[in-house]
This record gives C-alpha cells, structure tokens and sequence, in this order.
C-alpha cells in the first residue's frame, strides 16, 4: 500500500491505481473529459494535468500510476493555467450552440469553462471549422461532428466493452472526427450508453432529443426492471409544471423521460442495454387502467375492497381455505409478494412462464438475462414457488373447482412481449374461476372478463425491493405518480390485510422490516442497508 | 429643496392637508363653484374643441415603444418561424405560461423548431422576461392589449396566433431588444403568401379575429 500526498494530506491507497482513481475515491476533483473509470485510459484530453514533485512536467492524473512517497498537488497556479489553456483549445471550433443544443444543462464544457477556463475566445466566430451536423449514427443515437472534442470515450466503449468498434476516429490531426464505417452502422444491444458517456453535445440519443430541456428534469435514482440482471439507473422526469394550465400538460402525474445508466460496480458498471433503457416507453404502449371496474361499472377502490374481503371469506368458509388463492408474477417488490403471501396465507404463486429455468442464464455476456422479470429470485427466495405450479397448475385447480376465488395481479413485461399462451391462459383462468380479481396496470382485453378489475401502479410508480438474478437486494423507487386511482400492490394487500385483522403499515419500509423478521435471508438487512447501491444479504448458515 | 420652517423651499407645492381640508369646507358656495367648473369645460369643449376625452377605440393614445402586450413570434426572411425551440423563455418565465414542443428540423443547420408554442394569456403577466431571454430575437411583444374572447381555450395562443394574427402590426411592436433587430422581422401577410404554418395564410375578414366572434351563441 503505498503512501501518498495530494493537495498536503496523506493518504494511503491500493497499488496499482492511477492517480485519478485515488482523487476521486478521496473526494479531490480533478477535470476530466476522456477518462472513464469503465472504458480504459486514453489521455487525451489533458484536463487532468497535476503537478507532481519531481517530474519536470505537469502529468496527466488518469494515466499517472500511484507510487510510493509521491506528492501531488492540484490547485497549483500552474495547473490551473494548463487547465485553462487545455479549455481554450477545446473551445476553439466548438460551435456557439447551447440553446439548441441537447446537452446544455449537463455538458461538461458548460461546468468545466465557469469552473476553471472562463476566458474570451479569441477565434473569430466565423472563422470556426464547420463540420457534419446532426446525423444517424444508428438507431438511437445521432453524432454532431461539431460539438466533438475528440475525447474518444464512445471510440473506447465500442472498442473495450461491446467489442464491436463501430465508431472510430477517422483522419490526421486538425482534420480527425469521430465516424462509423458506411456499411455498419452503431446498432449494438448497448449503443445508447455512448450517449451517457459523451461527456459533450456530439453523441445525443434520438429518443430523448429534443423533448424536454434537462434542467426541467428530476432524477430518481432506481433499477431496471427489465430483466433479472437489475440494473441500476436514474429515471429522469417531470419536476416542474412547464406551462401550467396549457391542456395536454399533466402536472400532477409527473412524465418519464429517459432513464440513465447508474455506476454500480458490482451489477451493472455504468451500462444500460438498450432495451432496458427504453422499457420505460412500455408504461404507454397501451391505455392505462385508471379505475376500478366491476360489473361493467367504475368504482373507488377503496370502496371495492370491503366486498372483495368478504367474497374471498365467504368462498373459504364454503370450500374451505384452500378453493381461495393469489397468481402475482416476479414483476412486483419484495414487499408486496410478501403482504399478498400473507393475506393469502402461503397459496400465492408467480411462475407465468418459465422464469425460475432462465433467471440466471445469460442473454449476451454483458448484462442482459433471459428472464425479463426483474425479482424471481425474490419470489423464490420469499418461498413462493410451492408446490402450485404457476399459471398452468392454477388453471388445472381452477377447471376442477378445487379453486373458486383468485387474485390475479398482472404487470406486462417491461421489455419484449409477453408470451401469447400466457394470456391465453389467463383468459381461461378468469373463465373458470367463480370469483375473480384482476389487478393491472394496462386496460387489457382479457382482463375485463374478471369480476373486479383494479388499477395498480407501475414500475417507476411505487416503492420497494427487488432481489437480482444474484440475490443482490435493490431499492426500486416511486418517481412519478400512478394514474387515477391506481395503488401499489402492497398497499392494496395492505388494506385487505387490515380488513382480516392485521394492521400493516403503508410504508415499504416498515413492511420489509416484517419481512426481516419473518425471513431469515433477509435478517440482517433494512432499507437503509440496502442504500443507493443494493446489498448482498449473507447467506444463512 | 431645503427644509425651512414650516415646510420646504419653493420649488415644490407643499400641500399642508389640514389647512386645504379647512379651506375646502362644503358650504353652499362650493356647490356652485363646481357648478362653474362644469360649465366653464362645457363652453370651452364646445366652441373651442378642447376636449379631454378620445374616441375609443377608434382612437387611442399613444402608446410607450416599450409597451409589453401581446406577444409575436418573429420570421426568417423566408416566412419560416425564427424560433429555435430552445425552451429559455419557458425557462425564466415566472409564470410558468409558455409550453413548448421540440421537433426536428430538415435543415441540420437550424435543428430545432417548436412544433408547438402555446402562451396561456391569462396565466402571463407580461413582464417581458420571455423577450429579454430569447438568443434569437424570435419573441417580441407588440402594443396590442386587447384580448377579449368568447371562449377561455382562445386565451391560448398558439403559433398561428402568436405569429400571424390579423392586425399583429397595427399598433407597432412593443417591448423588444434594445438594437435594431438583425434578421428577424414580424410576419406579413401581404408579402409572405408560403407559410409552414398553412392556416396562417387563409382568407379571413380582418374585423374576425377569431371564429368565437361569429358563432352564434345560445
């Protein structure tokens, strides 16, 4: 472990890290445009420069192995000068087009020039290299030849992470700019995280561009439910009401964005495959559900909830307890597979398809799984795959009348279709049973045929925890509002909890510290454990 | 303007309220001074045409080069809107009563154009931040202050109306950057017959501003 100095603070760090790594592990800011901690070190963009005792010149941070008894130092006057001329010569051809351009707001010349350059330019403005602007480099993501400063982050990715080097810098000197070759354009599973990466307006994504202005933005950090990989990320909505009582404009429900790769070391680095990364867009691929239906009619929820209560009671107290069961799927928290476990005292299942066989098999070998369930590993690990058999073992129960009353909660896959012979049998399902409950969150055909049709809030609508492929325990947080009178499912459960004689609080919080007591897996942890990053419970012994 | 005892020097009328309060006691004689008054301004309205009062509004007084009215959206030479999408002057606006929509432009060069521009007029309190923050120049505001509708949506203008209303020159504009404007100019309707906004350029009485004023209402 060697020791070094930096800014007259000792500090000891790891061998074999470079100087940037123990600044930013330390909390010491040092500009930077090229290096990423994700992508390989290129050293090109000389923003990192720092003074170190006993080279004769200034050395680039990211590229400068730590060594023992070294002494670094930031903030000198020399520095600070190498900074600001690094700035002016990025600055020199880059076009005067913030108010137009998507990553104002974010862009990393905008804090770094009123940071540490803050000069005149001295280049005519008219005299300015003109470049390509705006075009495809594939599906999702449009390069400005421009606006480029070269610092070959997105030529590092395509090269060190996907492997498949569709962008490259291509010419010599004052004339190279980053391209792809004709004939193959960027279209990888994970070509939208060089837009996350580009630390300036070149690389901006075609979904997102030009639909909100990024300041309007607020971002929730939370994880992808897309598969059962669960990744990190932030989700980027509405925060402000722009435009106040213009109609169109909903200022109560909130609006997602976009949603941005989040750094977790352990699951996800910083990447988002493409797919997960516009899963969000399948919240509005079809109408929402925004109220309650029975008999053809609408009603409160809370209104529906008493009935249901006592349908389900009477059912039980005619056939027994066992005629009465709950089909969730692993598309729900932690928290709420737990409240509906309860209520429905252990016959709840949440196998639809083959979840269980594929959770923890690999889509590509970077992140995707083949599961595109985003907690099967926390049904499982709650104890919910019993003896039922799923979706098929439920159907065959119910064809015998050996099953009478069911809830059924159903939330459409975030990424891909869900499989045609699910519904399918969901539909048959809701026929044979007596008395049936659907909760869901789209206003699916099949579902109207149930007694009671409830709306349930989304992914991005509520709060909770999601166990990965991994059994890595992960917050998934509420960032806009559910439609209408749409309410999370652990709340639901909640209140029919309360109406069988167990007070149950709202909060996902104090329901996991029930679960924390009921399920030694989760002994050791809580919410705030789990934290921004997640956490592994150990398992028991 | 020095203060000297019992009040000020001169150069202003120093109005002492008691005194004046005791001076202008009602008494019978004031009734028909004022009746003096009156027909002092009648003769001399009459005969020697001195009238202060206007005919409104087929008069009006002038109007400050600086007045914040209604506003306009400003055009390229080319007809085409000047505004850039670029979400500043629904950014400062205090009000929060401008709502944009982004699209793409053909033209790589411009990149962005609102395909949706809205002002909700009775949400605005015409301040003349929307102007002051426009890089483009493309939002000025013009001496028009009348605004009275039918209809409550009408008091959300969209592009044609910020753009291309009837009579959007007739009193001149009002509040806009302090230079002569470089490239923009307010859209003209005798000149210009392209527009990209194709319901600007069709016929209608200029005394309608809008369909509300000829619908029947029951």
């Amino acid at each position: 472990m060697p020791k070094l100095t930096i800014d007259g603070q000792t500090y000891e760090a790891e061998k074999g890290k470079t100087v940037i790594q123990v600044a930013d592990d330390l909390g010491v800011e040092i500009p930077r445009y090229c290096y990423h901690p994700d992508i390989g070190i290129e050293a090109s963009c000389r923003m990192c420069l720092v003074e170190v005792k006993g080279a004769p010149k200034l050395m680039p941070a990211c590229a400068t192995p730590i060594a023992e008894g070294m002494t670094i130092r930031t903030n000198t006057e020399r520095v600070r000068e190498a900074v600001r001329y690094a700035m002016e010569f990025l600055l020199l051809h880059h076009p005067i087009d913030c108010p137009v351009c998507d990553q104002s707001g974010e862009c990393w010349l905008q804090d770094y020039y009123m940071a540490h350059a803050g000069h005149d330019s001295r280049f005519p403005l008219g005299q300015k290299t003109r470049r390509r602007k705006a075009f495809d480099l594939g599906p999702l993501v449009k390069l400005d030849q421009e606006r480029c400063i070269l610092c070959t982050r997105c030529v590092r990715f395509t090269r060190n992470v996907t492997r498949t080097n569709e962008i490259q810098v291509f010419n010599r000197g004052h004339n190279s700019e980053i391209g792809i070759f004709e004939d193959r354009p960027l279209n990888n599973a994970y070509s939208g995280n060089v837009v996350d990466i580009c630390p300036v307006g070149a690389l901006t994504s075609s979904d997102f561009r030009f639909r909100v202005r990024v300041w309007f933005l607020k971002g929730t950090p939370s994880v992808c439910a897309g598969c059962s990989t669960g990744c990190n990320l932030r989700i980027d909505h509405s925060a402000r009401a722009v435009g106040g009582g213009i109609p169109g404009y909903t200022a109560t429900d909130g609006k997602i964005y976009r949603t941005v790769g989040r750094r977790n070391v352990d699951v996800n680095k910083s990447w988002l495959c493409d797919e997960g990364r516009l899963s969000f867009h399948a919240l509005e691929r079809w109408p929402r559900l925004r109220t309650a239906m029975t008999g053809g009619q609408t009603r409160a929820v809370i209104q529906l909830l008493p009935s249901i209560h006592e349908h389900f009671e009477s059912i039980r107290k005619a056939y027994g307890d066992s005629a009465v069961a709950a089909l969730v799927s692993a598309t729900h928290t932690n928290e709420a597979l737990f409240l509906t476990k309860k209520y429905f005292e252990g016959r709840v299942d949440f196998r639809l398809g083959r979840e269980v066989e594929l959770y923890e098999q690999r889509q590509d070998d970077l992140l995707r799984r083949l599961d595109k369930h985003p907690n099967t590993r926390g049904a499982l690990d709650l104890g919910l795959g019993g003896e039922w058999n799923g979706l098929s073992g439920f159907l065959r129960r119910a064809e015998t009348k050996e099953i009478r009353g069911m809830w059924i909660s159903f939330h459409p896959q975030l990424v891909g279709e869900d499989a045609p012979e699910i519904l399918e049998d969901l539909r048959e399902l809701i026929a044979a049973l007596e008395f049936s409950v659907v909760s869901t969150t789209h206003d699916f055909g099949w579902a109207r045929a149930a007694s009671v049709l409830l709306p349930m809030a989304s992914w991005a609508e509520e709060t909770g925890t999601y166990t990965n492929y991994a059994g890595r325990l992960q917050i998934t947080n509420r960032a806009v509002m559910p439609p209408g009178d749409a309410q999370p499912l652990h709340m639901l459960m909640a209140e029919l909890l309360k109406l069988s004689g167990v007070q149950v609080s709202h909060d996902p919080d104090a329901v996991f510290d029930w679960i924390r007591r009921e399920v030694p897996l989760y002994s050791g942890v809580d919410h705030d454990a789990v934290g921004s990053l997640g956490a592994t419970p150990a398992q028991p012994v | 303007m020095t203060p000297v005892k019992g009040g000020y020097a001169v150069d202003v009328p120093v109005i002492h309220v008691s005194e004046r309060a005791r001076q202008e006691h009602a008494t019978v004689w004031s009734t028909f001074k004022a009746f003096g008054v009156t027909l002092r301004r009648l003769f001399t309205s009459l005969f020697k045409g001195d009238t202060p009062t206007i005919y409104y509004p087929e008069q009006t007084r002038p109007y400050s080069e600086r007045f914040r009215g209604t506003h306009i959206l400003t055009v390229r030479d080319d007809g085409s809107l000047k505004c850039v999408a670029c979400y500043m002057c629904a950014t400062v606006c205090p009000a929060e009563c401008i709502y944009i929509e982004a699209g793409e432009h053909p033209n790589p060069e411009i990149e962005k154009f609102p395909t949706r521009f809205d002002i909700d007029m009775m949400r605005c309190i015409y301040c003349g931040f929307c102007v002051d923050a426009c890089p483009e120049e493309a939002i000025i505001m013009s001496r028009e202050h009348h605004q009275s509708v039918y209809n409550r949506d009408e008091t959300i203008y969209d592009i044609e109306k910020l753009m291309a209303r009837p009579g959007i020159d007739a009193k001149g504009p009002g509040y806009r950057p302090n230079r002569p404007m470089a490239e923009a100019k307010i859209f003209d309707k005798e000149t210009q017959t392209v527009c990209p906004i194709p319901s600007v350029i069709q016929e209608r009485h200029p005394a309608v501003l809008y369909e509300s004023m000829i619908r029947r209402r029951d």
